[in-house]
């Protein structure tokens, strides 16, 4: 299945946390609807390790910027829910503008207005 | 923070988090699952993709689990949990260790609640640092009791003191019941609560009316005795008790803390300072006591008295003149003496929870060597140093903590012991565990792990161990072990310090017995008899009533002969007096100062004291006499000149001047342990509180004593006989203080010298062990049995002797601290000396003996065979 995709793009270290955040902005989720979330929205692209995933999510809990509860899924089975706390909105808005400037830092340096050589 | 909370329950409780995991974990797998079955797979086909796609489950649920459990927490709960694990498995290793733990901390913290009872912890009154003892000081008597008007005029004119009052005590017998009940009465000067700081627990403080004379008669109950006599009922207010000629009513109940301060005293009333006899500047008859006022010290207390008594001075030259004021900080007064004895007691305790430790220690450093083996393995699966050191300590800290607990209950039994051993001890009482005791426990087993534990841990724990795993099993040919035995001979060293001292003070106390005290204390019974102040003040019918007393003793069958005095001979107590001579006396003459006492006439031929010349008082007589001792005699007046002269007190008016009738025998009147001193007798006694009777018998003084009770019954009913007991025993009650320091050291001794043996035994027999390779293979090869013994033998012996040595140098600085209290031999005496040497070296054989012929009876072709 891996050879079928598009190359996958690896996931950079501490983006699963700011993609994570972003996901539960929507609304609350379960694990499983995070990964395929970001799947989807990513056009296939980025697929989470669920050996990741679940510790990237207790992480994010022990460090209060998400909050966890169970509830009923959509099918009516018991799943953990997932979603964003008001510290986990700052913490979002802050780590996504980092991002917005770095990603602009290297579109700058790869991609310069001129053709000059360094 | 509920976070925080979270995490620590998760650490505790990992089989909630654990389940939770799964269950999360499980529903994305089946939710996979779903999801490809809804693609078009079949339900088995879907699975095993779902499960592949996961990944490694459980490697999964372990770090997941990891983000949610305080780290720190869970690595010492594993700690905990392996090392009682190691532990279940050893069980008699750890039996051991937690007894001989629970010996050495228990005792420390029985010794250490005794310390904090009776020197550390403040009187049970509010801001009771204020409360200082009040004395009268002069030159010529050592009394420090304060005349009334003095006290009331101190009272008045100081300006450091929130309030001076004062007490004394007599016995009283209640007279409202069958029989008299005798009871301590206490008589008190105005502002007594205000001192304390207290109030009646019910009921209340005197009033104005009852505190002139005249007044009503008002009385306090104590706590004890309201609980006695009333059952603790509150209608013990208003009763009327009959002492003596006296009703008094109770208006109060004192509270229970009052007992700390005036133990046996059973009612208060008021002594008016109005009162006509108070009014004289040379009766002295007050204790006093005084609460400071806030931030004022004793010195400026010292200072301000001072003044007032210079005023006073001014005021009444004779005899304020010649008398200062004393202040004390009461505390002080009540524990100062006992402290040093506390404090060497104390010290031993923790010199044999130091030979515990070192014990332990040794245990634990064979233990260590012979787990070298699954340390390794430790190592080589990843182990850091820390972590293998960690647990060890673990192990070991959990055996202290278990040391402790027992400790605590033998603490908890050994406030018993103390109120059983040490009866006058002051505020033995306060002594039981409190919060300070169990911290002070805790800290000593703390202090035990790093002390026993930490040395074998890090040395257990050497990185150069991969030789061990791969000679599993081979044993060491040479059993160089020198940290072992240095523990041994450290054991060894100060069991003999403390044997040293124990030796000393058994000496002492053997000798105190043997000394001859100038009078024979067998079958003397002695007793009281209650009597109050008021009856002094006739002194021909109280002179009777004495005598009428001791004719009535002395016609009881089985009574040779009766006497009355002051003061129990042999039993410590000082009274010098200065007299002057009516005859004259030349200026270059030495002053005249003896004990003085006073007895009654037939007190000699009681206490088999011998009279070398003269004659005794006679039994009438118009002038006043007394004996004077041999001592006294040669002293002073070369001999027999001392008969016939009369000599009088200048400084006190209780003591008229006396003529000296006759010469007796030493005897030591200031204790057994005081060099006889020149000593005189009044003669003739009048009734009054404190006499002291005293009856010979034919056969055991205790038998007698009903008849003696029954007797004086019926020819002085208003009157109880109490404190009946033979003679020795007031003896060896007076060193009651030096028993209990024998006791207890000795005690500390012999286990000190137990445990030193044992680790001698046990190092010695694990040496053996290791060696037996080497002992086969030079048994093979043509050694003598009797050679192996002598070897091991001697290995013992020269620890034993090393520590010998170094114990003798300990031993001169531990005994030089205890020369105050010993008597009769010196701190170097070479006997004890000896002795304790000689049981060292015997007990060091012994126990050197068993395994060097556990080493001799090997089998060398059995042991060569094994590998």
């Amino acid at each position: 299945m891996r050879n079928d995709a598009p190359s996958r793009v690896e996931l950079l270290q501490g983006t699963l946390d700011l993609l994570i955040l972003r996901t539960l902005l929507a609304g609350p989720a379960h694990g499983h609807a995070i990964a395929k979330h970001i799947q989807r929205t990513s056009e296939d692209l980025l697929q989470v390790e669920t050996g990741s995933l679940y510790p990237a999510l207790h992480r994010l809990e022990a460090k209060g910027w998400i909050a966890a509860s169970w509830e009923l899924s959509s099918k009516g089975k018991r799943a953990r829910f997932y979603r964003l706390t008001t510290a986990g909105r700052r913490q979002l808005a802050a780590e996504q503008s980092k991002w917005d400037a770095f990603a602009r830092a290297m579109a700058l340096i790869l991609n310069p207005a001129d053709q000059e050589a360094p | 923070m509920r976070r925080w909370l979270g995490r620590l329950r998760n650490a505790v409780r990992p089989g909630r988090l654990g389940r939770d995991l799964e269950r999360e974990l499980r529903f994305h797998v089946a939710e996979r699952i779903e999801e490809l079955r809804d693609a078009g797979m079949s339900a088995e086909d879907a699975a095993r993709v779902a499960r592949r796609q996961f990944g490694n489950y459980t490697a999964q649920v372990e770090r997941t689990r990891d983000m949610d459990i305080a780290e720190g927490l869970d690595a010492t709960l594993r700690n905990v949990r392996l090392s009682l694990r190691a532990l279940a498995k050893s069980p008699g290793f750890s039996m051991t260790v937690v007894l001989t733990l629970a010996l050495g901390i228990g005792a420390n913290s029985a010794v250490f609640s005794a310390i904090n009872a009776v020197l550390l912890r403040p009187l049970p009154f509010p801001n009771s640092d204020r409360i200082v003892s009040v004395a009268q000081m002069q030159a010529k008597t050592p009394q420090p009791h304060i005349a009334p008007a003095r006290l009331e005029d101190w009272n008045r004119m100081n300006h450091t003191f929130q309030a001076i009052s004062g007490y004394y005590t007599q016995d009283d017998s209640e007279l409202s019941g069958d029989l008299p009940e005798k009871l301590t009465h206490a008589l008190v000067a105005p502002r007594f609560l205000e001192v304390w700081g207290i109030a009646p627990q019910i009921g209340r403080d005197f009033s104005p009316e009852e505190e002139h004379y005249g007044g009503p008669n008002a009385v306090l109950i104590s706590d004890r005795y309201w609980r006695r006599r009333f059952g603790a009922s509150p209608d013990a207010i208003g009763n009327t008790l009959r002492l003596g000629q006296t009703s008094y009513t109770v208006i109060g109940v004192m509270p229970a803390s009052m007992a700390f301060v005036q133990r046996n005293v059973d009612l208060w009333s008021v002594s008016a300072p109005d009162f006509p006899y108070a009014r004289s500047r040379d009766l002295t008859w007050f204790l006093g006591v005084g609460r400071l006022k806030a931030g004022v010290t004793p010195a400026q207390a010292r200072a301000d008295l001072a003044t007032v008594q210079a005023a006073l001075a001014r005021q009444y030259p004779k005899p304020d003149a010649e008398i200062r004021a004393g202040i004390e900080p009461l505390k002080e007064r009540t524990v100062g003496g006992v402290r040093e004895s506390l404090w060497v007691v104390f010290g031993s305790v923790t010199l044999l929870l130091l030979i515990a430790c070192t014990n332990i220690a040794a245990l634990l450093l064979s233990r260590a060597a012979s787990r070298q083996h699954e340390i390794a393995v430790r190592f080589s699966l990843g182990a850091s140093r820390a972590s293998v050191a960690a647990q060890l300590v673990t192990e070991v800290f959990l055996l202290a903590l278990a040391g402790a607990g027992v400790g605590l209950g033998l603490a908890a039994a050994a406030a018993r012991v103390f109120q059983v051993l040490a009866k006058d001890l002051p505020r033995v009482e306060e002594i039981g565990l409190d919060w300070r005791i169990v911290a002070y426990s805790l800290i000593c087993a703390v202090a035990a792990t790093l002390a026993c534990g930490l040395v074998p841990a890090i040395a257990g724990t050497r990185r150069s161990l991969a030789g061990s795993l791969a000679s599993a099993g081979r044993s060491q040919v040479s059993g160089r072990r020198p940290a072992q035995f240095v523990l041994v001979g450290v054991q060894v060293a100060l069991a003999v310090t403390l044997l040293a001292g124990a030796g000393l003070l058994l000496r002492s106390f053997q000798a105190l017995g043997r000394v001859a005290g100038g009078f024979d204390a067998d079958h003397v019974l002695t007793f009281r008899i209650s009597a109050s102040w008021g009856e002094t003040g006739d002194l021909k019918r109280s002179g009777q009533t004495v005598k009428r007393i001791l004719e009535a003793v002395a016609a009881v069958p089985g009574v040779e002969s009766s006497a009355a005095t002051f003061l129990l001979p042999g039993v410590p107590g000082t009274f010098p007096v200065e007299l002057s001579v009516a005859e004259g006396r030349a200026e270059s003459e030495p002053k005249i100062v003896a004990e003085s006492r006073i007895g009654s006439a037939g007190l000699f031929a009681t206490m088999r004291i011998p009279l070398l010349a003269g004659e005794m008082c006679p039994q009438e007589s118009n002038t006043p006499g007394m004996m004077v001792n041999r001592l006294f005699a040669n002293a002073y007046f070369g001999g027999a000149g001392a008969i016939g002269k009369h000599l009088g007190q200048p400084s006190s008016p209780y003591f008229p001047t006396a003529v000296v009738r006759g010469i007796v025998g030493d005897a030591r009147e200031r204790g057994l342990d005081h060099e006889p001193v020149p000593a005189i007798y009044y003669c003739g006694l009048i009734m009054q509180p404190g006499l002291y009777f005293l009856a010979r018998t034919h056969g055991n003084p205790m038998a007698l004593g009903e008849s003696v009770r029954r007797k004086l019954h019926e020819i002085e009913p208003g009157r109880s006989v109490y404190e009946i007991s033979p003679l020795t025993a007031h003896l060896s009650d007076a060193f009651a203080e030096n028993r209990l320091r024998t006791v207890l050291l000795t005690f500390f001794a012999l286990t000190a010298i137990a445990l030193a043996s044992v680790g001698l035994y046990g190092t010695l027999s694990y040496l053996v062990n290791v060696r037996q390779r080497e002992v086969g293979l030079r048994l093979a090869l043509g050694a003598l049995r009797a050679q192996i013994v002598r070897q091991f033998l001697a290995q013992g012996m020269r620890v034993s002797l090393a520590g010998c040595a170094a114990g003798l140098g300990l031993a001169g600085a531990f005994t030089k601290v205890l020369a105050g209290m010993l008597f009769g031999v010196s701190p170097w005496d070479a006997i004890t000396m000896t002795g304790v040497i000689a049981l060292v070296m015997a007990v060091s054989i012994a126990a050197s003996l068993l395994p060097a012929a556990r080493a001799a009876r090997v089998e060398p072709m059995q042991v060569l065979r094994e590998e």
